[in-house]
């Protein structure tokens, strides 16, 4: 297998790091330790370390989430993928996975919802989204992507490809 | 008497140790557990239980990351507090951030909004 094609690719696009598999909790935990000691090594400021960081962990959680939740579907055992790059002077953190197409509008409408409210905005939504009740079969808060819209120095950025009938691959990068 | 509470840290949830003389709950470490919920249920429950008894509570927490669900979590733990200040039992927080993390001075900022009782905020280093 030659690789040096997917390595050109990740060097155009400025890709520092990869993860592509299955995300299960102790995946999730090294590989956030491999990425603060890549960027420690790359003398980054605290602040922005944490947020890369943050932003990782939301994203991988989210998405072990979803997975876990539409287990059903077949999506359990379906591959992910999260890279960290560089973004000029900045970083970008961008997560792939699948989604099912019943589940996507509501999907891009959160993401172009959040995008749409300035920080003020975000910061009320988010006291409004943590005094609400969590269902008892959620896994999460429904406060990742808000807490990554925080975070954000840019507009998320997404693009939705076709895989089958019922499924898209949705891939998302965050700016920092 | 009731129970006291003692979870070890690991890499990814914090150490959570009740003090019965100083009457302090210490939490301390980072917080992204696997689940959230199901790591707090047990210290929700116990400070709820704690708190219908007891004239005085501290909490004194360090984590200088937490991921959304835990911080969803944490406001639950202050919302009992509040309700037991409304009680009029004594409860307070001390806060420590990083210096170093102005990430984690708003975060405390953050929490501090939220309630009516005494909140402290000390650096770490």
């Amino acid at each position: 297998m030659d690789l040096y094609e997917l390595r050109d690719e990740f060097d155009r696009t400025g890709t520092l790091m990869c993860f592509n598999g299955p995300f299960y909790h102790s995946i999730i935990e090294e590989f956030g330790k491999a990425i603060r000691s890549y960027l420690t090594a790359d003398n980054i400021a605290q602040e922005a370390l944490m947020d890369v960081f943050a932003v990782y962990i939301e994203l991988a959680q989210n998405i072990r989430n979803y997975h876990t939740l539409r287990g059903a579907c077949g999506l359990e055992a379906a591959s992910s993928i999260i890279t960290i790059g560089r973004n000029g002077k900045g970083y970008k953190v961008s997560s792939g996975n699948v989604v099912l197409n019943s589940d996507l509008d509501a999907l891009c409408g959160r993401v172009d919802g959040l995008n749409a409210m300035t920080g003020d905005e975000l910061k009320s939504e988010y006291r409004r989204q943590r005094r609400r009740e969590v269902p008892p079969e959620a896994l999460g808060a429904g406060l990742g992507l808000l807490e990554i819209a925080r975070r954000s120095s840019d507009d998320m950025t997404y693009v939705v490809r076709e895989l089958d009938a019922g499924r898209k691959f949705f891939s998302l990068t965050v700016y920092l | 008497m009731l129970e006291t509470i003692d979870i070890k840290a690991t890499y990814a949830s914090p150490a959570i140790r009740f003090e019965p003389q100083s009457k302090t709950l210490h939490i301390a470490g980072e917080s992204y557990p696997e689940n959230s919920f199901d790591f707090y249920a047990p210290v929700l429950k116990w400070l709820k239980a704690y708190l219908q008894q007891a004239d005085e509570l501290v909490l004194d927490i360090a984590v200088t990351y937490m991921n959304s669900s835990s911080t969803k979590c944490t406001f639950d733990i202050m919302d009992a507090m509040e309700d037991a200040f409304s009680r009029g039992v004594k409860t307070s927080i001390v806060w420590r951030y990083n210096r170093q993390n102005p990430r984690s001075y708003e975060m405390a900022e953050d929490f501090r909004e939220e309630v009516t009782f005494p909140f402290e905020k000390e650096a770490l280093n």
